[in-house]
């Protein structure tokens, strides 16, 4: 994409791309004070104003707080509960998937479970958790495991049948055995694949997480949204949804610093 | 002869089962996935209404469909949830990939509307239910939303990648040739985009109903979310997993029909 | 102990639609131990597949293959290959890569790292130690390649147009050498090339291979004319100018001509061994 620079005047360059979307971003914000807060054009119940906002916010994050805990004592909940389940999806999905990939025996023993399981969204199992482990942490953990799962394994899968058969040959006729093999060139193969599948599912386990808190939880992002919304609080509501972004934001770029150390031989794109 | 130590010395590419195994492998899967579900089912270990048989699943299948749960029987939850569906996915589409093109065409539109999407990318869709459900009610405005913004994302970034793609070469062809802005879009960017487009469009669809499901779960007076939560409600299981099929059932109908579609086109313009 | 025999080899495969394409037919060849054999041939005549079969990557499905009097059952470390594509692990270093091999053979490390230090001096390849392969040009990518194999002291050198990317410049570099490398260190060598002029530059025989099915047209033994020219002695252009070299370098672009006029190319059997990339 070109960004050209225009000259700031201030002697250095500032790229147009970041002038127009600071304009925008700036806009949209005034637009909004307007609306809400300067001309009272749209009802408070319906869009509330910045201030209501940062009221809100200061609420939450001293003291009692909301919803029976701090903003970041539910937002620390949340991201343990997607860090949990995705942990867990990585360290039984990988293998699997490399294990499917690697083998046309286990890829055709497999495969019809998740012909059979793949079509049900993570998100149609909440109920199904509920009554199998109740309201609290270990139902959540169970649906963010199903959402990650299923792209890690599939991707994994993918990423092992994309690797070079020369590659393997080169190995082996350096005298590499199985396990060298999947060790030093499927694995690592594998790898960009793989961090694609995770950087998917990693924002498909924030949805689930979402809707999992909103249904029943006692902690966590989801419940601050819950109890905004039976409140009628409109501010409350924007916090916790600009919460569940940052928290989204914030591990998303966790996973982006992981995938440059593993993945350190690419060219830089 | 055969004097590779094993099978898979050259890794996978070079292997490939026999049909006959293949066969059987896959007979082996599903026969496995059942025969362990209703194994447990029968062993005692879980009370049967933590996990019910295959078979005490189809029967309710079979009752539901007859009689109403939940206020419905199975067929009308099943179109209430299609419908509602489709109405937010065509709006995600109306409105997504034509926003997408135009910013692929007019650069000072992407400027502008890309820092707005980077801001709200990271909010789940299902994070707008309580806002949803403050403007547009819990009857049918609130999914709607709710579905939109689940499925909106891969339209816009579809039609804007697949305008991008189209070579400036093939625009400059058609205009020496004399073709009008309006005959080069119309024979040009919108052709050279459509596979892009299709192929974000089976990603948005499953997505859709992915947060179709979510927003019944938590919003809505019918469809197949609404009546697993009243059989959770109830501790009733096998209504759960019967409306977990159909969830089921439906999402592959989609998947597979874009899937369809998105051969063909791929088949009429030889398309890798 | 490293000489390599094709008995009577043949190699079918069976194509998608059913039926078999015959790919190699009926070879006989054999190539003394540290003996230089260039084969060369148009695309697809099978020299790659040759080459697989001496290397134990792929199997004849009639006939034998013989190294060392023992039958090829697999690959092994005392038969190092260079391949069309070079084939580095993207995801390991020059000194990774070259070590790959001894790693496997769990080389003490000492011992290893000496010998990984010994051929990246040998192949100019100091200060790039630790650059991944696509910092890389693609000239030295192939020094990599071709250190890889070096390193673990094979018996046999199995290379397959190790020269093909290379533009003509580095080429020649590559191609002196190696030279170099083979007189310093002889080795039994199958080196497939479509450059006639490589060909006959490096190697003791030259192999012509005709196509549809591959077999050996006819053997041209190098040897006098390299020994009667002094070429050890001369820089590759002046070898290139010698009458004797010109001549049979005509000579063998005759043989390759005539045979295809002779048999015209039949409807083109597409799928390569190894898709490229
Ligand atoms: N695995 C395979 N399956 C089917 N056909 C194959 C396979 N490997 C090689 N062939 C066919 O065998 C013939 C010889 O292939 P080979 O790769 O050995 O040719 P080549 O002489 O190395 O050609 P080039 O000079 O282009 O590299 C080709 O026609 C090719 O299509
Ligand atoms: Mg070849």
């Amino acid at each position: 994409m070109p960004t050209e620079a225009r000259s700031s005047g201030w002697g250095f360059a500032v790229p147009r791309r970041a002038v127009v979307g600071l304009a925008t971003v700036g806009g949209a914000l005034l637009l909004w004070w307007l609306a809400t807060s300067g001309l009272r054009l749209l009802n408070p119940l319906r869009l509330p104003s910045p201030q209501e906002v940062w009221a809100a916010f200061s609420q939450i994050s001293t003291g009692q707080g909301y919803g029976g805990a701090t903003l970041w004592q539910h937002a620390l909940h949340s991201l343990w509960l997607v860090a949990k389940g995705f942990a867990v999806a990585v360290a039984t999905g990988i293998p699997l998937g490399l294990l499917m990939g690697w083998s046309r025996r286990a890829e055709a023993l497999i495969n019809p479970i998740f012909l059979l399981l793949r079509p049900i969204p993570a998100l149609a199992w909440i109920p199904l958790a509920i009554v199998w482990f109740g309201l609290g942490d270990t139902g959540k953990v169970f649906v963010i495991w199903l959402t990650a799962f299923v792209p890690s394994v599939i991707n994994a899968f993918t990423g092992v049948r994309g690797v070079d058969p020369v590659l393997i040959a080169a190995a082996r006729t350096q005298g590499a055995s199985t396990a060298q093999v999947i060790r030093h060139v499927v694995v690592p193969g594998a790898m960009p694949m793989i961090f694609t599948g995770l950087r998917l599912s990693l924002q498909a386990s924030w949805t689930t997480l979402v809707a999992a808190e909103l249904v029943g939880a006692f902690f966590g992002l989801g419940r601050v949204l819950n109890v905004a919304g039976q409140d009628i609080f409109p501010g409350m509501i924007l916090v916790g949804m600009a919460a569940v972004a940052a928290c989204g934001a914030a591990t998303t770029w966790l996973l982006g610093r992981a995938e440059r150390r593993v993945v350190n031989w690419r060219p830089a794109v | 002869m055969a004097k590779r130590r094993d099978r898979n010395f050259l890794g996978p590419a070079g292997t490939s089962l026999g049909l006959g195994e293949f066969w059987a492998l896959t007979a082996a899967g599903f026969v496995l996935f059942f025969a362990v579900w209703g194994g447990v089912a029968a062993s005692g270990w879980l009370p049967p209404n933590l996990l019910p048989s295959p078979l005490a699943v189809w029967d309710t299948l079979v009752r539901l469909w007859n009689q109403p749960f939940a206020g419905h029987v199975y067929a009308e939850h099943l179109s209430a949830s299609i419908q509602r569906f489709l109405m937010g996915w065509a709006i995600a589409v109306g409105i997504g990939v034509p926003l997408g093109l135009l910013m692929g065409w007019y650069r000072l539109l992407d400027e502008i509307v890309t820092p707005l999407f980077d801001a709200m990318r990271f909010v789940a869709p299902l994070a707008w239910v309580p806002l949803a459900a403050l403007w547009f009610g819990t009857g049918i405005g609130g999914p709607l939303l709710i579905i939109f913004v689940g499925s909106f994302a891969p339209c816009v970034i579809s039609a804007y990648r697949g305008a991008r793609l189209v070579e400036t070469r093939l625009v400059e062809a058609a205009q020496t040739l004399g073709a009008s802005s309006r005959q080069v879009m119309l024979h040009v960017l919108i052709p050279g985009a459509l596979p892009s487009i299709i192929a974000g469009l089976r990603v948005s669809a499953g997505l859709g109903w992915q947060s179709l499901v979510g927003s019944e779960l938590i919003v809505v007076g019918a469809g197949l979310g609404y009546l697993m939560v009243q059989g959770q409600g109830n501790l009733n299981t096998t209504v759960v997993i019967a409306g977990m099929v159909g969830i089921g059932v439906v999402g592959f109908a989609i998947d597979v029909l874009l899937r369809a579609v998105e051969a063909a086109f791929k088949r009429k313009w030889g398309q890798a | 102990m490293s000489e390599i025999v094709f008995e009577g080899v043949t190699r079918r495969f069976p194509l998608p639609r059913g039926g078999e394409f015959l790919a190699i037919d009926r070879i006989d060849l054999r190539i003394e131990e540290r003996e230089f054999v260039a084969i060369v041939g148009p695309s697809g005549c099978g020299k790659t597949t040759l080459m697989r079969m001496a290397a134990g990557l792929d199997f004849p499905t009639d006939g034998r293959v013989l190294v060392g009097g023992k039958e090829v059952t697999g690959p092994g470390p005392e038969r190092a290959v260079v391949f069309q594509q070079f084939a580095l692990l993207p995801w390991k270093t020059v000194r990774e890569n070259i070590g790959f091999g001894l790693m496997c053979k769990r080389t003490p490390k000492a011992e290893a790292d000496a010998a990984i230090a010994r051929y990246v001096e040998l192949m100019g390849l100091s200060g790039h130690e630790d650059s991944f392969p696509h910092q890389l040009s693609g000239g030295m990518q192939q020094r990599v390649a071709i250190a890889r194999a070096y390193v673990m002291q094979p018996a046999a050198l199995l290379m397959d147009e190790p020269f093909g990317a290379l533009d003509a410049q580095t080429r020649i570099v590559m191609q002196e050498e190696l030279v170099r490398l083979a007189r310093r260190n002889p080795r039994t060598v199958i080196f497939i090339t479509h450059a006639v002029d490589e060909a006959i530059y490096l190697a003791d025989r030259v192999v012509v291979m005709g196509r549809n099915p591959g077999r050996i047209i006819e053997t041209i033994d190098i040897r006098p004319l390299r020994e009667d020219g002094g070429w050890e002695a001369m820089p590759i252009e002046e070898v290139m100018d010698t009458p004797a070299f010109t001549h049979m370098r005509s000579r063998i672009w005759k043989l390759l001509k005539a045979r295809e006029q002779e048999r015209p190319a039949a409807p083109a059997p597409i799928p390569a061994t190894v898709p490229a990339k």
